[in-house]
């Protein structure tokens, strides 16, 4: 019961976008597609969605393999947004919704729904090229989810959005997610994937570099990280081996920690060195993940 | 699906200012058309060429008679004045053509004729003169060679060639009224150019509306949710809705000017307005059926040039080799003009690219052989679905691609692929 893509091979000319790839996405999740700038995550995405077919490999959906453009099961926000600058607001909501197999009431019905909800009441009659960058964007991604789609991806939806919107459509994203769905998406922005997913697959150079539950992942990377703050000699650390140096910041001291370092022994000879007024183990963010892991390949 | 598109397509251009402009100017042309007769006969008063007074010298006074005598029979005084400068020299005589206000002097010199007038470019003036002073010669060389009246007049007898088109099934066949072939030949020019503008109008229309969606970026969002083929299709099905809606407006004003123009309040048919207010409905029943055959073959290859680009200005770019092919289409059909059953017309007739143009006019000029007909009707249509698919393949790459214009190596791999 997932979406699977097996061992898939995309090339351009000389280029492989995209090199035997797999992974899989179990319904319900709510699933981060990372990578690099030109990793080939939109290849990727556009292969799931039949855009593009695949030169080896498949996708397939509970078990099946689909034909292209299987009816409203998907939805889609591009990283190029787009939509057609001289309709109406409401007008292009009930058309997309339409487009995805609901009936013309429905459609009109859900999107007089989803304007309340973005608060896009006064602009409902307006031409979407009247709009702005960001309110354009809110139509699109609410043309993704009005006809709720088994599988939702979205290509770096929060980027343009105010803190305000971030939140709201956050808090969409989950709500689609706890109905059931399945929502992919994929973002820059490390700490909203995160806060927000429970599965990740990271892609670099068009092959997967990790892939599965981000908690497990975190366990998993096997190095730990330790803060530490003290007043007193700040260079204690340099006598213990296998302790490495992440950021150094004005609150405190971050090391990554090699497997057979005993953090006991660290903390002792920190209490040796002077007050110490911080002592925290703690998992790599996310961020130091994909930098350690995106690094390695460059 | 495709009906959600084709009304996106139809509704959002239906509204927009170009198409109720075109739409609203195109009625004015054919109103216009309906009073073009009168018009023409209000102008035309104004190529006469009027009063002539026309003072002559002639050193022997020989041919002044002859010229008076026709003036006299086929003018009257009223119209045509001659006046005799006798016993003055050119600058006197020309002096008193300038006082008197007279339309010139006429100097007579045998086999020389020469008028010197201060409105030399007034063509219908000049022509009438030649006219008079042609048929005095006449009478003036009759005279010498001493023919009477009666004689003259078999001299100079005219016929006219009666044709009679003789078919296999036919052996007494069809007399061909040359005044009614011409009418059909006006007809044919005029419903030949509607069908040129609509292939070029709805076509440019296709390939701008699959550019704009290629820039707007909201192809890759629909092409996500319905197959490419449905996306091209819905889009050509909308505007060709369009294009009948409009033709079906001009043709509906034309006919009803038409109505109003049969009680006679604009004054009498010229030769267009007796054309068009005698369109056999089978003429029309042609133009319907070749003006959306023509547009399905052209509009699949109009979508696919839009696909190519990236941008509404790069268009044009593409549309110009398309409009090319549109152009020799119609001049096909013009040199089919003078013959429509010679053996250019007839392939031009059935190849899909000059078809929808050629074969029309020849169905309004002449009766093709049946088999004729239907062989053009059915390569148009097989090249129909030839086109679309080949048309598709282009336009289901080509909608993805952006930046660097495919080369044409780069269609033609598309196609394989």
């Amino acid at each position: 019961m997932s979406l699977v893509i097996s061992d898939v091979t995309k090339r351009f000319r000389d280029v492989t976008a995209v090199d035997s790839l797999s992974f899989t996405v179990p319904e319900g999740k709510m699933y981060g597609f990372l990578g690099p700038n030109g990793a080939g995550k939109t290849t990727t995405m556009r292969m799931i969605l039949g855009i593009i077919q695949p030169d080896e490999g498949s996708v397939t959906w509970k078990g099946r393999s689909f034909g292209r453009h299987r009816k409203g099961l998907f939805g889609y926000l591009p990283e190029e947004r787009g939509l057609y600058p001289k309709m109406r607001l409401d007008e292009h909501l009930v058309f997309l919704g339409q487009l995805n197999g609901l009936s013309r009431s429905d459609a009109r019905q859900r999107t007089d729904l989803w304007i309340d909800r973005f608060a896009l009441g006064e602009y409902r009659h307006k031409r979407i090229e009247e709009l702005s960058k960001g309110n354009q964007q809110k139509v699109q991604t609410i043309g993704t989810m009005l006809h709720e789609p088994e599988i939702l991806i979205l290509d770096e939806p929060f980027s343009g959005l105010d803190p305000v919107n971030t939140a709201l459509l956050k808090e969409v994203l989950i709500e689609h997610n706890q109905a059931g769905k399945t929502v992919i998406f994929s973002s820059h922005r490390m700490d909203q994937v995160e806060e927000i997913c429970e599965d990740i697959a990271l892609i670099h150079k068009g092959r997967l570099v990790l892939n599965g539950n981000l908690r497990a992942i975190k366990r998993s990377m096997g190095r730990q990280v330790l803060r530490i703050s003290l007043e007193g000699n700040q260079d204690f650390w340099a006598k213990i081996p296998g302790l490495s140096l992440l950021e150094s910041r004005q609150d405190y001291l971050e090391f990554r920690l090699s497997s057979h370092v005993d953090p006991n022994q660290v903390l002792a000879t920190a209490m040796e060195a002077g007050q110490v007024t911080r002592f925290e183990l703690v998992e790599p963010s996310l961020d130091q993940i994909f930098v350690e892991k995106v690094g390695e390949g460059a | 699906m495709i009906p959600v598109l084709v009304k996106r397509d139809f509704m959002s251009r239906v509204k927009g200012a170009p198409y109720i402009i075109t739409t609203i100017l195109g009625m004015l042309v054919f109103i216009g058309l309906t009073f073009v007769p009168a018009l023409v006969g209000y102008l035309e008063s104004g190529f006469e060429a009027g009063h002539l007074d026309v003072m002559v010298l002639e050193q022997t006074e020989s041919f002044f008679p002859y010229l008076q005598e026709v003036s006299e029979d086929v003018y009257g005084q009223e119209e045509v004045r001659f006046t005799l400068a006798a016993g003055l020299n050119e600058k006197e005589a020309f002096q008193i053509v300038l006082e008197e206000n007279m339309t010139g002097l006429l100097l007579v010199d045998p086999p020389l004729f020469t008028l010197a007038t201060i409105d030399g470019s007034n063509l219908a003036q000049n022509s009438r003169l030649q006219a008079i002073i042609n048929r005095a010669l006449t009478r003036a060389n009759a005279e010498r060679l001493g023919l009477s009246e009666e004689e003259m007049g078999t001299l100079f007898q005219r016929v006219d060639l009666r044709v009679r088109q003789i078919g296999t099934a036919d052996a007494d066949g069809k007399e061909i009224d040359s005044e009614e072939y011409s009418q059909s030949l006006v007809l044919a020019y005029f419903l030949l150019f509607m069908i040129y503008m609509a292939l070029v109008m709805y076509g440019n229309m296709v390939a701008s509306g699959v550019a704009e969606e290629k820039s707007s970026r909201i192809m890759e969002v629909m092409i996500a949710t319905v197959k490419p083929l449905e996306l091209m299709f819905g889009k050509i099905i909308g505007i060709g809705a369009l294009g009948i809606l409009q033709f079906a407006i001009w043709i509906g004003t034309g006919l009803a000017m038409m109505g109003i123009r049969k009680t006679g309040l604009f004054g009498n048919y010229s030769q267009l307005g007796l054309a068009l207010g005698n369109i056999p409905v089978s003429t029309l029943l042609w133009f319907g059926l070749f003006f959306l055959l023509g547009f399905f073959f052209y509009a699949s290859i109009f979508a696919a040039g839009g696909a190519v680009v990236s941008r509404v200005e790069e268009v044009n770019q593409v549309v110009t080799i398309i409009l090319m092919i549109i152009i020799v289409g119609f001049f096909a059909s013009f040199v089919s003009f003078s013959n429509p059953n010679s053996t250019f017309a007839v392939a031009a007739s059935l190849i899909p690219f000059t078809s929808p143009m050629v074969m029309f006019s020849r169905l309004v000029l002449t009766n093709p052989p049946t088999i004729q007909v239907v062989s053009s009707v059915l390569i148009l249509l097989v090249s129909i679905v030839v086109g679309a698919w080949i048309s598709s393949r282009i336009y289901r790459i080509g909608v993805l691609m952006y930046g660097k214009r495919p080369s044409l190596r780069e269609v033609w791999r598309y196609l394989k692929n």
